[in-house]
């Protein structure tokens, strides 16, 4: 069995310097222990400019680092295509989603299609199949609910933060670790014209309608604010179902009203 | 010369040679060490004074030890070494000279005497039992028996029954002994001998501090101690120094926590496991407390550490780095310095290090700070005051450093008394602000070499870009750090401890201070501080010039307890049975203080976290404020007291 599991060019959530992105390193603890107790090739991919402080990967259990080479504005994705059909995987492991700017969690879904492969999101344990060929998959829902999943091989499976801790960084093991650099595939990204700023909290706007009226009446109108709205419905019919989505819809301005 | 003192004296002539094979074959398993730089020459002209003058340093606190060993040893080397030397003739019919044999032989027995009597009936605890409750029966029957032999010769052979039953005794007893020296007590005569000369840090004889942990080469084929072979041979020399007198048990905060780490457990693993098929099975002392089970086998290159060989990592990860063994040890061994390049290895290779001790290594690598809180965050405790940034100002005569306490609230109180204190004494001093990183000492005391090295690279790089003539903190880890151990990568600073500064500012008259109305205090030494850098009377002068009652806890100065919060010991979170600064709280409450005076901010975190009824921690800046806030009005010093 090969295992593949992608990294990507992350950034510190607080210093801003580059860094691992957690979620992947507990991809790469996951895939580490599914090494040591089934044996299998494990392997780590990362397509961009320079591979920085992904090295570090190596120091979490991952054995070898393959990084493509690409453009600073280079799309990834045909670069990890191309690598992962070569290297026939039977499991590609990814983040849930990446720290960069513009990252959108999207990449695993567009590779999966890319490469025609099934993809289970949200991971938190793996463990062969009773069969061979498949893979349990524990998924983490909401309010830490899990659905077991039996998926056939090869796939493409996203990991979550509620996966086990990454291992420790062990610097030996970041030194011992073999990085390999390959080439990517050029596939520039037409411009998106996007201004970039880093991120400001900005305070909570008051209701306008509380605006300069007592505290109290203030304290209403964000509370109410915050806890939502709507009606209601319980069992209705399907006409009339689809009848208040509509308007509702049509009230907040995502469909012309008629 | 009656034939029974000729016997005599051969059977010392025996006793020598099987010492001496026995002693051979121990030396040779050292040599599965590594090499490491000795000074021979140095080290054996340096050996008496290091036994005369610091080895009995040590031995002298317990006075009864120190007169037992005198005699003791004094008696049975002399007395050995002058019934051998009556082999000549000349000597050994003179009759006044075996009067002088049998003396030296009476004091070898008075000391074998107080050897029993301090095991006996009841053994103390930190006493270990097998071989070593022998002790006394091997002493005693080979002293008296040397004693009625002499005591025959010098009365020209009138005791012959008397001295051939001496004769018996002393060969019972004399090979008893010689054939303890590899494995037994006895060890600890040649074993002590040879650490002396070879000791790893010979600066600590000089009157140095020599507490400074060694740089780790970080492109070294492996990295820290994985096996007995790991070891530099004079470390492992030190292992085999070990008296087992159980003084760093009863010292070593962890132990007294019922974390499992016991010093001399520990000390005895590691001696234990220089030899092939090497099992701890021949160990009497007191456990690991709580000890976690391990397989307890071994060999020179075989594993130290894990649940299938001779030490749990629990244990390694008890340790505070406290040095409060290496304090008390008589034979000089130097524990932490074992523990730290044990740690060495599990972290830097293995990365098996406690579940909450990942992350804030983790944080320093990328973020460099160990909370993962942003650097500029970290002048935030002195929102309101005006703190001159290093980076505005390019020079000054003071670098503040603030250390990780900075980003906590009860730590941030004493550095806005700090910085009002050099404010009001006209201080010129500027900070590092969002330039200054960790200094490196959870990540070296966690060991995780690479982290520390960088941080310190790069603190480094950032000091060298200023001018000033010294470094101030309230940080004694970082003072350490900063003074002790940044010497090795080129930066050399002369670092001050905010208690001496402050000291300095009132013996000047720069800060003038009204008497706190005699509140009674007792200030808690940090290790760092005392232990580490021999700094305590300067916190103590200070505070006697502020007009509090000043009392001494029951462990203070250099002998101080631990809080607790050293060596990332509060991120590894070993489970024990009680905490660490619960109990030295209770050693402060038995004064009857009502405050307790702390200059660290690990210390006044571990206090502080303190339950129930308890004096109040104050740190020595907020006591110094206050005493100066006082001065104009003297009247508000009655609210202390």
């Amino acid at each position: 069995m090969r295992i593949a599991v992608l990294l990507s060019a992350g950034r510190h959530a607080v210093s801003g310097r580059p860094a691992p992105v957690p979620v992947e390193l507990q991809a790469v603890g996951l895939a580490a222990d599914f090494v040591e107790r089934h044996g299998a090739d494990l392997t780590g991919l990362h397509a961009g400019p320079d591979v920085g402080p992904l090295r570090d990967a190596l120091g979490h259990g991952l054995p070898n680092l393959v990084h493509l080479v690409t453009g600073a504005d280079d799309d990834p994705l045909p670069s990890l295509a191309a690598a992962l059909r070569e290297g026939a995987f039977d499991l590609i492991l990814a983040g849930r989603v990446a720290q960069g700017g513009e990252d959108s969690g999207l990449l695993p879904y567009a590779l999966a299609r890319a490469l025609g492969l099934p993809i289970v999101s949200d991971a938190a344990a793996l463990a062969p199949g009773e069969t061979p060929g498949t893979l349990n998959v524990e998924q983490a829902l909401p309010r830490g609910a899990r659905r077991r999943l039996l998926v056939r091989l090869p796939v493409l499976v996203t990991v979550h933060p509620a996966a086990p801790a990454a291992r420790p960084f062990a610097f030996a093991g970041a030194r011992r670790g073999i990085l390999e650099t390959r080439p990517g595939l050029a596939a520039p990204r037409a411009s998106t014209g996007l201004e970039e700023r880093p991120y400001r909290p900005r305070p909570k706007l008051i209701a306008k309608a509380a605006a300069g009226a007592s505290a109290a009446e203030r304290l209403k109108a964000a509370t109410e604010a915050a806890s939502g709205g709507g009606r209601l419905l319980v069992d209705p019919p399907p006409e009339e179902a689809a009848r208040e989505i509509l308007a509702y819809l049509a009230g907040i301005g995502v469909v012309a009203k008629r | 010369m009656t034939d029974t003192a000729l016997a005599l004296a051969l059977l010392v002539l025996a006793m020598a040679v099987v010492a001496g094979a026995l002693a051979a074959r121990r030396a040779r398993l050292w040599r599965a060490g590594r090499a490491a730089r000795v000074d021979w020459l140095d080290g054996l002209a340096a050996l008496p004074k290091r036994y005369l003058v610091d080895v009995h340093h040590v031995v002298g606190r317990d006075p009864y030890a120190a007169r037992m060993h005198a005699l003791a040893a004094g008696g049975l080397l002399a007395g050995s070494a002058l019934a051998l030397a009556g082999l000549v003739p000349l000597l050994g019919n003179a009759r006044l000279y075996w009067w002088i044999v049998a003396l030296a032989f009476a004091a070898a027995l008075a000391g074998g005497f107080m050897v029993g009597r301090r095991r006996l009936p009841v053994k103390p605890a930190r006493l270990s039992g097998g071989r070593f409750q022998r002790l006394p029966l091997l002493l005693a029957a080979y002293a008296a028996g040397g004693f009625l032999v002499a005591l025959d010769a010098s009365l020209g052979g009138a005791l012959r029954p008397f001295a051939f039953v001496g004769l018996a005794l002393a060969a019972v007893g004399g090979i008893g002994l010689a054939r303890q020296l590899d494995r037994g007590p006895m060890r600890h005569a040649f074993a002590g001998a040879a650490h002396l000369v070879a000791h790893p840090r010979p600066d600590r004889f000089e009157g140095k501090p020599a507490t400074a942990l060694a740089p780790l080469d970080l492109d070294a084929p492996r990295l820290g101690v994985a096996t007995p072979a790991d070891f530099t041979f004079n470390r492992l020399i030190g292992f085999d120094a070990c008296i087992q007198c159980g003084r760093c048990e009863t010292a070593c905060p962890a132990f007294a926590a019922g974390q499992p780490l016991n010093p001399k457990r520990l000390i005895q693993d590691l001696a234990a496991a220089i030899q092939p098929n090497a099992t701890n099975a021949a160990y009497a002392g007191s456990p690991y407390p709580n000890a976690r089970p391990v397989a307890g086998i071994g060999g020179p290159d075989k594993p130290l550490v894990g649940t299938g060989a001779m030490i749990h990592p629990d244990t390694l990860w008890s340790c505070t780095t406290c040095r409060a063994c290496v304090e008390e040890c008589p034979m000089m061994i130097e524990h932490v310095d074992a523990i730290v390049d044990l740690r060495r290895f599990q972290t830097l290779e293995l990365g098996a290090l406690p579940v909450k001790a990942a992350p804030p290594l983790m944080e320093l690598r990328y973020a460099d700070e160990p909370g993962g809180r942003p650097l500029g965050a970290r002048t935030d405790f002195a929102a309101g005051l005006t703190l001159p940034l290093m980076a505005a100002k390019g020079e000054a005569d003071v670098l503040l450093w603030l250390g990780e306490g900075a980003y906590e609230l009860r730590y941030g109180r004493t550095l806005r008394a700090l910085i009002t204190l050099l404010q009001k004494a006209g201080v010129d001093f500027a900070v590092l602000g969002a330039e200054e990183r960790d200094c490196g000492d959870l990540a070296r005391r966690l060991g995780d070499e690479a982290t520390f090295q960088r941080l310190a690279r790069d603190n480094i790089a950032t000091l060298a870009r200023y001018r000033f003539s010294r470094i101030l903190t309230a940080d004694p880890h970082a003072l350490h750090a900063l003074r002790n151990e940044y010497r090795a990568f080129g930066g050399a600073y002369e670092v001050v401890h905010h208690s001496a500064f402050l000291d300095e500012l009132v013996a000047a008259g720069r800060l003038p201070v009204g008497a706190l109305g005699g509140a009674r205090v007792t200030y808690h030494d940090p290790c760092y501080l005392g232990r580490y850098n021999g700094e305590v009377d300067a916190p103590r002068r200070l505070l006697d010039r502020l007009g509090l009652e000043r009392l001494e806890m029951e462990r203070s100065g250099r002998r101080s307890m631990c809080c607790g919060g050293g060596g990332g010991a509060p991120v590894s979170d070993i489970e024990g049975e009680r905490r660490i600064p619960d109990i030295r709280m209770g050693q402060a409450s038995a004064t009857g203080a009502a405050i307790v005076a702390v200059a660290c901010p690990q210390c006044s975190a571990m206090l502080e976290g303190v339950t129930g009824a308890r004096p109040d921690v104050a740190d020595i800046a907020e006591l110094v404020l206050m005493a100066v806030e006082a001065a104009p009005a003297a009247a508000r010093a009655e609210t202390l007291a």
